[in-house]
């Protein structure tokens, strides 16, 4: 019995212990939790310590150096910069006319040649000058949206001799009524082609008939553009500008003296500036779909008074004082094959209206005063093919089919039937650079020898690198 | 006054009609027909048969624009060689970036292959990163619940509809999601090339395994050195098919087929891209038919 009393009071005191024992050892357990949990705020607590002393060190420092030596940029505006650009256009010319003759040759009743320049316009030379290698022009681009109301554009024309704002001008963002206006610098929207600077042109150079009419930089003028996308289902834009008159082939604004004797003994006759603004044009281009085919078309119109001052030639001084009226039909039709093929036909038909007093000397160097008219008028058809998603080929077919200039009535018979054959291929390694070239046949050109004219056949190659960097914008259709 | 309240009410009778959605790719054209239904136009400016980068600004595509109350946009650069003409001449200033009317899908997902630098030196890359993220399945319905938002924004009378349209469409979508898992599980591990980066959101979904692209780089077609290489990878990785989209040319995947036995796919990438993919849901049951068959 006592033994069974003894054993009974083991087990029981045994199994006090053994759960005093499981006590003691969750006891110990939370404490090591303590005691960790401390540690870990030690570590902390040391590794504050450690960046406080950092600071402190480095404040230490700061107030060792001095004052201006602390480096804030608190007003950069590096997320503000417009979209930048860079142009560059380069090329390899060979021609049979040799450089004397080509800065000689003319297009009889348009121009003196393309090298001629009365007034300060900047790079009087054209593109291509010379034969061999020619630097035609670094482009900037700067562009970007000025606030909620304008975009702002900005585009820079640099040549070796200098710098020019090719363009400038702002444009509306989001005015009622489908309405546009542009204010500043810019290439008139004109006709099809005018509107597109040269590194977008399907061509190395202007068709014969641009060339001829508007003069190396078409129709670039400062004034007002106001378009009206019209709520058609079709498209139809239509729009006015008015110019101020810089184009010195038609829309010149600068009147002149001249004497009624060659050698300026007489008595002065003033011709007058124009009105200001000169030039207005006018234009409508409607476009539509038909399958895969868009076709774009336009007519254009431009009127304005002209002056031209020639009366520092030291052979023939000459100048002219009248009104210019310009008519334009275009149209562009665009085939798409695939996402890389397509054909574009591009045709412009360009007539020019001058009527107007011109002013020369006779054989006794007395000022005479004809009445001058010219009804002139050209036009250019080109089928550019893209043919692989790298290569495009192109043919344009040139021709002026009339050129009448009128003095007194009586016409002087000038050159006609002027025209050029021109085929280019062209690769783009990338969007961004376009390796060209492209052959001219070209019967345009004349020689003047008094009142005569020889014809004076160029024959030329181009081969142009036309490389972009930077954010350049999207081009329109 | 009386008439000028009735004028007014006139107006915003004729103007509330109904609302004018332009999208400029038809997956998201698609997307919003979902949620839009019978109380809107909607219409996109691309073709899916084209290439996405390269979109024609035609001046037709302009009047979409004129009249359009919400112009939803992929984003992420895809549009940048194409939709500024056009934004510019439509000359609508509802539908500005700037605007209430405007809605960038690309900002409303994660963007993978995002280049830490750029440069134009390796092709025609995006800063932003692969902005082809409406191949991830779970993106769509993202996608469709930002259009939604924005039309109760533009169309406040119309709301609820289009959130119950969206509830329904989520719906569907989730229930073919669960579909198009199971059918595209067995493929998971596999190794594919591609013309360009232009299923990378897809693949990385279904665990699959993008090896190379047949463009040397980004916008740049292969030359005769890489076709070479991608001979010998796909014979070293053993590569399960080369994907060919349907606007690339498919020559250089052609000539890896003939002198490795490689299979060809030709998957669509967008809403019309082929025949069979009329709308969002059969872009995806064709993009998984073919990856299956």
């Amino acid at each position: 019995m006592k033994k069974l009393i003894l054993m009974g009071l083991l087990t029981l005191s045994l199994t006090t212990y053994a759960s005093e024992i499981e006590q003691l050892k969750e006891e110990l357990k939370r404490q090591q939790e303590i005691i960790d949990q401390l540690h870990q705020k030690v570590k902390q607590l040391q590794g504050q310590q450690e960046i406080a002393e950092k600071a402190r060190e480095k404040l230490k420092k700061l107030h060792q150096s001095p004052i201006d030596k602390i480096l804030s940029n608190p007003f950069s505006q590096p997320k503000f910069l417009p979209d930048l650009s860079l142009i560059l256009d380069f090329s390899y010319v060979s021609r049979n006319l040799t450089d004397k003759t080509y800065r000689e040759v003319m297009i009889p009743g348009f121009n003196h040649g393309f090298f001629y320049s009365h007034e300060d316009h900047g790079h009087s030379s054209p593109y291509n000058a010379e034969r061999g290698f020619n630097l035609n022009y670094g482009e900037l681009y700067l562009t970007h949206a000025v606030d909620p109301y304008f975009d702002l554009v900005g585009i820079f024309h640099l040549s070796e001799r200098g710098f020019e704002i090719e363009e400038g001008y702002f444009r509306t963002r989001g005015m009622p009524a489908n309405l546009q206006i542009k204010g500043g610098k810019f290439y008139s929207k004109f006709g099809r082609l005018n509107q597109f600077h040269h590194h977008y042109w399907d061509f190395v150079d202007a068709p014969l008939v641009y060339r001829a009419a508007f003069g190396e930089h078409n129709l670039l003028e400062k004034g007002a553009q106001i378009t009206w996308l019209a709520p058609t289902p079709f498209y139809l834009l239509l729009g006015v500008e008015a110019f101020q008159g810089d184009n010195e082939y038609n829309f010149n604004r600068n009147g002149f003296i001249v004497n009624t004797k060659k050698d300026g003994t007489g008595t002065d006759i003033e011709v007058p500036d124009t009105k200001k603004p000169n030039l207005y044009t006018f234009f409508v281009k409607p476009s539509f779909d038909i399958g895969r085919t868009s076709i774009l078309w336009g007519l254009s119109y431009a009127e304005g008074k002209t002056r031209i001052n020639h009366l520092e030639d030291q052979d023939s001084p000459h100048a002219f004082a009248g009104n210019t009226k310009i008519y334009g039909l275009d149209l562009t039709v665009r085939y798409t094959l695939d996402s890389y093929r397509h054909i574009t036909w591009q045709s412009e038909y360009i007539q020019r209206d001058v009527k107007g007093t011109g002013f020369g000397y006779n054989n006794l160097d007395n000022l005479v005063r004809p009445n001058l008219q010219r009804e002139q008028s050209g036009f250019y058809s080109q089928v550019v093919y893209k043919f692989a998603p790298r290569w495009r080929a192109g043919a344009r077919y040139d021709l002026i089919n009339k050129n009448d200039t009128f003095i007194n009535g009586v016409n002087r018979n000038l050159p006609d039937n002027l025209y050029r054959y021109s085929a280019m291929i062209d690769f783009l390694p990338s969007e961004f650079s376009r390796i060209r070239i492209q052959y001219n046949y070209d019967k345009s050109l004349f020689l003047q020898d008094g009142t005569s004219f020889e014809r004076k056949t160029n024959h030329e190659i181009i081969l142009q690198f036309n490389i972009a960097i930077g954010a350049h914008g999207a081009h329109s259709f | 006054m009386r008439l000028i309240i009735g004028l007014m009410f006139l107006f915003f009778t004729v103007a509330k009609g109904e609302i004018k959605v332009v999208t400029t790719y038809p997956y998201i054209a698609s997307i919003t027909k979902e949620i839009v239904k019978e109380k809107g136009k909607v219409e996109s400016l691309a073709e899916g048969i084209f290439d996405p980068h390269f979109v024609v600004p035609k001046p037709s595509l302009t009047i979409k624009l004129r009249d359009a109350d919400l112009l939803v946009i992929n984003g992420a650069g895809l549009e940048v060689g194409w939709l500024p003409p056009l934004l510019n001449q439509a000359n609508n200033l509802k539908i500005n970036p700037s605007s209430v009317g405007f809605l960038d899908l690309s900002n409303l997902v994660n963007l993978i292959d995002k280049p830490e630098n750029t440069s134009r030196a390796y092709g025609d890359i995006h800063p932003e990163g692969n902005p082809h993220f409406h191949l991830n399945p779970n993106n769509i319905p993202i996608l469709a619940d930002a259009i939604t938002q924005k039309l109760c924004r533009l169309d406040q009378y119309n709301c609820q509809y289009y959130k119950n349209n969206y509830s329904s469409f989520k719906e569907r979508w989730d229930s073919k999601i669960k579909e198009w898992d199971v059918r595209m599980s067995p493929l998971r591990g596999k190794k594919f090339i591609q013309y360009h980066k232009l299923f990378d959101y897809f693949l990385l979904r279904y665990g699959l395994k993008s090896v190379g692209t047949l463009e040397l780089l980004p916008g740049i077609p292969p030359n005769a050195k890489h076709v070479d290489s991608l001979i010998d990878l796909v014979r070293n990785e053993k590569v399960d098919r080369v994907l060919q989209d349907v606007y690339h040319p498919q020559k250089p995947a052609n000539f890896i087929s003939e002198k490795t036995g490689v299979r060809i796919t030709i998957l669509p990438h967008d809403v019309g891209a082929v025949p069979e993919a009329k709308d969002i849901y059969s872009l995806f049951d064709e993009i998984v038919k073919r990856f299956t068959q």
